[in-house]
C-alpha cells in the first residue's frame, strides 16, 4: 500500500521540482534581460542572485518535500514565478529596495517553511478560533496605538518597532479569515437553519449570528476608519463569500450584496477621499495634474506597452509614482506588454484554481472554508489592485500578492501559501493519497507516553 | 458546499475575463490614442535619459554634446553647446518640452542611436556594455566659422562660405542669434520663457537667416542677369551701353536710374565692374520675361533649396505672366530690385557655381554621421543640383568679377592677403521708396582664388541702421567678405 501511495507523492513533488526549476529559469533570464535592457551589461551581481534564488527555491521544495509532501503541485512554482517577476521589476525600479526585498523574500521563505512545521494537523487551528480573532483584532488596532502605528500613503495602517516598520492588517487578513473559518465551520448549520421568525422571515438565531456580524463590523470599520479602502472591501468580500459557501443560503447573498451597495453609497457621500477615488477611476485625465495623475501615467505606461512590452530595462516604469507597490502591474504591462501581463493573470487564476481545488477535495469544513477564504484573500486581492491600476474598479491602494514590494505582504502571502499546501496535503492523506503518519508532533508525544508507560506501569494498569 | 465552491470560481474567472478584455482595450485599442496625447513624454523623457551622440565642425570641434547629470537630477543627461551661440543655426537646440530644431532634429537618430544600422551593429554593445550613439561631423570649419562671426560684429546679416566643388557648408552664420545653451534647460517652463523673449525680438534670432530668410539682392543679382543673356547670346563681351544716367522702359512714365543717379556706360566688363543699372535692365527687358523667368528657374530661384536642415525656404524672382504685364519691374529685377528676393545661402550658391565651371552643388552641412566605434553611417556625397550656366560663361563672368575687384566697385576691400586675387561682385539693395530715408542692405558674392576657387562667399548686411544704409556692399560687406576669405585661405 505504501510503495503506489509513495508514488503519487514522488510524481507531485517531481512535477513541483521541475516547475520551481522553470520559475527559477525564467526569474533569472528576466533579470540578465533587465540588466541589459537597462545598462546594457550582464548583471554584476548575477552570481550571488543566483545562489539567493537557487537557496529560496530549493529551500522552500525541500520544505514541502519533507513537510508537505502530498500537498498540489502548482502552488509553490506559481507562487515564486509571481513572486520572482516582481522581484525582478523591483531591482530594475530601484537597487535599494532590490536588496531589501532580498531579505524579505528570505524571511518569506522562512517563515512559509515555519508555518508547515508548526501547523501539521490543520485542523487543530479551528480550536484556537478566538484566539485568531482577538489576534487579528488586535494587530488591526495596532496602528492606532500611539507612537507605534504611523500614516503614509494617506492610510494609516503602518506600524513602527525599532528599525521595522509593517503593516500589520496583511497578517490580520489571515487570523480574521482562520477565525471565519473556524466559527462557521462549527455554527454554519444554525446560521443556515434560520430558526428565529421575524414576521414571514426566518433569520439565524442572533446568538449564532451576532458575534459572527460584530467580528465583521468591528474589523470593516477599523479598516475603513484607517483610510484602508482596499483591505476594507477585501474584507467585505471574504466574509460574504465565507458566509455564502459555509451556509450555502444564496438569501445572505443577496443580503451581503445589499450591504454592500448601502456601505459604499454611505462611504462615497461621507469620505472625500472615496469621491477622489470615484472621480479619477471615472476620469483621470481632467485631474491629471493632481490625484488622476498616477493612473494616467499608468495608461501611458501600459499604452507604451502595447503587445509585445518595450522589453525589459527598456521602458520609463519610473515615470509611474509607486510602480514598485501598487503600480507595478503597470510596470510590468510596459515593459512586458499584454503578454506579460496577461501572464500574471493567468498565474493567479492557476493558483485561484488550485486553492479552489484544494477546498474541494478535502472533506473537513473547517479545511474546506480555511481554503475558501485564503484563495478569496489572494485572487480577490489581486483582482482589486489590477483591477484599480487598469481602470475596472476605482483605485483602492493595496499590495499585489507577491509580486508587489513589501515585507509585510510578502511574509504573509508566503504564510498563506504554506496554511493552503498544508490544506492540500492533509487533504491528500484523508483521500489516502499517501500514509497518514504521524507527525513529528504526534511520534515526540507517543515517545513521551511510552517512556512514561514504562517508567509507571502501575498507571497502565489504573487506566485498564 | 462544493457547487459553492465552484460557483464562486466562475465568479473569479468572469472577474480575471474582465481584466484581460480591458487590458487588450488599453493596450491595444487605446494605444495609439495614449501615445499621442500631449501630456505622455516617455518618448522624450527616454531621450533625455539616454546618452547622446556629439556633434562637430570638419575640425573636431565639438558643438554639441551631452554631459551626464550629478546623481538625482530629474533626467540623466544635459545637452550642452559647448561654443554658445556660434552654431545655434546649425546644430539647433534639444529640448525637453519643445522639440528639437535644426541637426538636433533631423538626425535626432542617429544621435540617439536609433537608426536601423546601429540597432543591428548596437547589439554587440549589450555585452560590452558601450552606448550605441551616433555623431553628427559637420562640413563647417570652426576657424571660418568664428571668423564670419568676428568681421560681422554686431551688424545684422548674415554671412555664408561654401566650398564651390561640393556644396559643403564651411562657415554659415547669422547675427543676431541665440545660445542653444539657454533654451536646452531642464526646467521646460524656463525655456518657454526664453524662446518666447527671443521670438519677439525683431531680428527674428531663432530664425537661421542665413537659409530661412530672403532678402533684396540688389547688384549681386545682375551675375544671373549677365549670365542669362550671355548664354543667350543676347550679349557678349564686347556688347557696349551708351552713357546715361536713366532708361525709360516701356509701360511707363517713370524712368529707372542708375546708383545715385550717375551718368553710366561702357562696354560690359565697364558696366558690369562700375554696376551700371540701366545696362542690365535693358537687358533683361529685351531678353523678355520667358528668358528671364527661365534663367531665374536654372538658377534654382523659386525652389526650396534643397539643403540638409530642416524649413529651408526658397528665393523670388517672378513669373512670366506677372513680368509680360510689368515691363518696369523686369528691368529693375534685372538689376535685382522690386520683388527679388534671395536667400544669403543661395546667393553662395550662385557665386559657387560661377567659381564651379557653371555648376550649382547641393549645399550640404551635414559632412559624415558615425556610430559609436567610429565607423562610418553614411558619407554626404556633393550631388549637382542646377547647371545654371555654361562654362564659358563661367569664365567670363569670373573675368568680370575680378574687374570688380581690381578696378570695380569692390576695389575698396577685396584685396586679400598674400596676393590671393579674389572674384567678386557688390549689391546695395535699395529698400526705401523715393523721397524716402535712405535704407539699403549691403551685399558681396565673391570667390577666391579667382583662377582655383577655393571657397565661395556671400556676405549680407542687413539696412536696419543708418550706418548700413548709408554704406554700399563694397564698402560694407566688402571688408568682412575679405576678413572671412582670410582666414579661410590662410590654411
Amino acid at each position: 500500500m505504501t510503495d503506489t501511495n509513495n508514488v503519487i507523492a514522488a510524481r507531485r513533488r517531481s512535477t513541483e521540482f521541475r516547475l520551481v526549476l522553470m520559475a527559477g529559469i525564467i526569474t533569472a533570464g528576466a533579470y540578465t534581460l533587465a540588466s541589459l535592457g537597462q545598462n546594457s551589461v550582464i548583471p554584476p551581481r548575477i552570481l550571488p542572485f543566483l545562489a539567493a534564488l537557487l537557496l529560496v527555491l530549493m529551500s522552500a521544495q525541500i520544505g514541502v518535500r519533507w513537510l508537505a509532501h502530498g500537498a498540489d503541485s502548482t502552488l509553490l512554482p506559481v507562487a515564486t514565478l509571481l513572486n520572482g517577476i516582481g522581484y525582478v521589476m523591483i531591482a530594475r525600479l530601484s537597487e535599494r529596495l532590490a536588496g531589501l526585498q532580498t531579505t524579505w523574500t528570505f524571511v518569506g521563505v522562512a517563515a512559509f517553511i515555519g508555518v508547515l512545521f508548526v501547523v501539521q494537523r490543520v485542523n487543530d487551528l479551528a480550536r484556537y478560533k478566538w484566539t485568531f480573532f482577538f489576534f487579528g483584532a488586535g494587530l488591526l488596532l495596532l496602528p492606532m496605538v500611539p507612537g507605534l502605528g504611523f500614516s503614509s500613503g494617506g492610510a494609516h495602517i503602518w506600524v513602527s518597532v525599532g528599525p521595522i516598520n509593517f503593516q500589520p492588517g496583511e497578517f490580520a487578513k489571515i487570523a480574521l479569515a482562520l477565525f471565519f473559518a473556524g466559527y462557521l465551520a462549527d455554527n454554519r448549520e444554525l446560521i443556515a437553519a434560520g430558526t428565529w421568525k421575524v414576521g414571514r422571515f426566518y433569520l439565524p438565531e442572533p446568538r449564532h449570528l451576532l458575534p459572527l456580524l460584530a467580528a465583521w463590523g468591528f474589523s470593516v470599520v477599523v479598516m475603513v476608519g484607517q483610510k484602508d479602502l482596499g483591505s476594507s472591501l477585501l474584507f467585505f468580500t471574504l466574509f460574504i463569500v465565507m458566509v455564502w459557501v459555509a451556509t450555502e443560503k444564496t438569501s445572505f447573498l443577496v443580503i451581503g450584496l445589499g450591504l454592500f451597495v448601502t456601505g459604499a453609497t454611505a462611504a462615497y457621500f461621507m469620505f472625500d477621499h472615496v469621491q477622489t477615488r470615484v472621480a479619477i477611476w471615472l476620469d483621470p485625465w481632467s485631474r491629471y495634474q493632481g490625484k488622476g495623475y498616477q493612473i494616467a501615467q499608468a495608461m501611458y505606461a501600459l499604452g507604451s506597452g502595447g503587445v509585445s512590452g518595450t522589453g525589459l530595462g527598456l521602458g520609463d516604469p519610473t515615470r509611474i509614482p509607486e510602480a514598485k507597490n501598487d503600480f507595478i502591474f503597470a510596470a510590468i504591462g510596459e515593459e512586458l506588454g499584454l503578454f506579460g501581463a496577461t501572464a500574471i493573470l493567468i498565474a493567479f487564476l492557476l493558483m485561484i484554481g488550485a486553492g479552489l481545488r484544494t477546498a474541494m477535495r478535502t472533506t473537513r469544513p473547517f479545511e474546506k472554508l480555511l481554503a475558501v477564504g485564503l484563495t478569496t484573500i489572494l485572487g480577490m486581492q489581486a483582482f482589486i489592485i489590477i483591477g484599480g491600476v487598469i481602470r475596472v474598479v476605482p483605485l483602492t491602494g493595496i499590495t499585489l500578492p507577491f509580486v508587489s514590494y513589501g515585507g509585510s505582504s510578502l511574509v504573509a502571502n508566503y504564510v498563506l501559501l504554506a496554511l493552503l499546501i498544508r490544506v492540500s496535503d492533509s487533504s491528500a492523506r484523508r483521500l489516502g493519497e499517501i500514509p497518514d503518519a504521524a507527525t513529528f508532533g504526534e511520534r515526540f508525544a507517543a515517545r513521551l507516553a511510552q517512556r512514561r508507560m514504562k517508567r509507571h506501569p502501575e498507571e497502565l494498569e489504573a487506566m485498564s | 458546499m462544493n457547487l459553492r465552491i465552484r460557483r464562486f470560481a466562475v465568479v473569479l474567472i468572469v472577474l480575471y475575463v474582465v481584466l484581460f478584455a480591458q487590458l487588450n482595450f488599453i493596450q491595444v485599442g487605446q494605444k495609439a490614442t495614449l501615445d499621442a496625447d500631449a501630456r505622455n513624454t516617455r518618448q522624450t523623457v527616454r531621450d533625455f535619459n539616454d546618452p547622446r551622440g556629439d556633434i562637430r565642425t570638419s575640425d573636431d570641434v565639438v558643438i554639441a554634446t551631452s554631459v551626464r547629470n550629478v546623481a538625482g537630477s530629474e533626467f540623466d543627461w544635459q545637452r550642452t553647446y559647448p561654443e554658445g551661440d556660434l552654431y545655434s543655426a546649425i546644430t539647433g537646440y534639444f529640448t525637453f518640452g519643445y522639440g528639437a530644431t535644426q541637426i538636433e532634429k533631423v538626425q535626432n537618430d542617429v544621435l540617439a542611436g536609433r537608426t536601423i544600422e546601429q540597432q543591428i551593429k548596437g547589439f554587440r554593445s549589450l555585452f560590452n556594455g558601450q552606448d550605441t550613439t551616433g555623431t553628427v561631423e559637420t562640413t563647417i570649419d570652426a576657424d571660418i566659422q568664428q571668423a564670419a562671426k568676428d568681421a560681422l560684429g554686431n551688424r545684422e546679416g548674415s554671412v555664408v562660405v561654401i566650398e564651390p566643388a561640393t556644396g559643403a557648408v564651411k562657415a554659415m552664420w547669422s547675427w543676431p542669434t541665440y545660445d542653444t545653451n539657454l533654451v536646452a534647460v531642464q526646467d521646460s517652463a524656463l525655456a518657454g520663457d526664453v524662446l518666447n523673449y527671443l521670438d519677439d525680438i525683431p531680428g527674428k534670432p531663432l530664425l537661421a537667416n542665413a537659409y530661412q530668410e530672403r532678402y533684396m539682392p540688389g547688384s549681386t543679382f545682375k551675375v544671373i542677369t549677365a549670365a542669362a543673356a550671355l548664354d543667350d547670346g543676347l550679349i557678349t563681351k564686347e556688347s557696349t551701353w551708351a552713357d546715361e544716367s536713366e532708361f525709360l522702359p516701356p509701360q511707363t512714365m517713370d524712368p529707372i536710374q542708375n546708383y545715385g543717379n550717375k551718368v553710366c556706360g561702357g562696354d560690359l566688363p565697364e558696366v558690369f565692374r562700375r554696376s551700371c543699372n540701366t545696362p542690365f535692365a535693358r537687358t533683361a527687358i529685351e531678353l523678355g520675361p520667358e528668358k528671364m523667368a527661365a534663367a531665374a528657374t536654372r538658377f534654382g530661384i523659386g525652389e526650396t533649396i534643397p539643403f540638409d536642415l530642416p524649413r529651408a525656404t526658397s528665393s523670388q524672382f517672378g513669373d512670366v505672366e506677372y513680368f509680360t504685364q510689368n515691363l518696369p519691374l523686369l528691368g529693375i529685377g534685372g538689376f535685382g530690385q522690386g520683388n527679388t528676393q534671395m536667400v544669403p545661402l543661395h546667393m553662395a550658391m550662385v557665386a559657387a557655381s560661377i567659381a564651379h565651371g557653371g555648376v550649382m552643388m547641393k549645399p550640404y552641412v551635414i559632412g559624415a554621421t558615425y556610430d559609436h566605434d567610429g565607423g562610418v553611417l553614411q558619407r554626404t556625397a556633393p550631388t549637382v543640383w542646377k547647371t545654371p550656366m555654361t562654362p564659358a560663361t563661367s569664365s567670363l563672368l569670373t573675368e568680370l568679377m575680378v574687374g570688380v575687384v581690381n578696378e570695380g566697385t569692390a576695389k575698396c576691400c577685396m584685396r586679400l592677403a598674400n596676393g590671393i586675387q579674389a572674384a567678386a561682385k557688390t549689391g546695395t539693395a535699395q529698400l526705401n521708396a523715393a523721397g524716402e530715408p535712405e535704407r539699403s542692405h549691403a551685399w558681396i558674392i565673391a570667390f577666391a582664388p579667382a583662377e582655383a576657387p577655393k571657397y565661395a562667399i556671400a556676405v549680407m548686411l542687413k539696412g536696419t541702421t543708418a550706418e548700413i544704409s548709408e554704406g554700399t556692399g563694397g564698402t560694407l560687406a566688402g571688408p568682412v567678405a575679405k576678413k572671412v576669405l582670410d582666414v579661410a585661405l590662410s590654411q
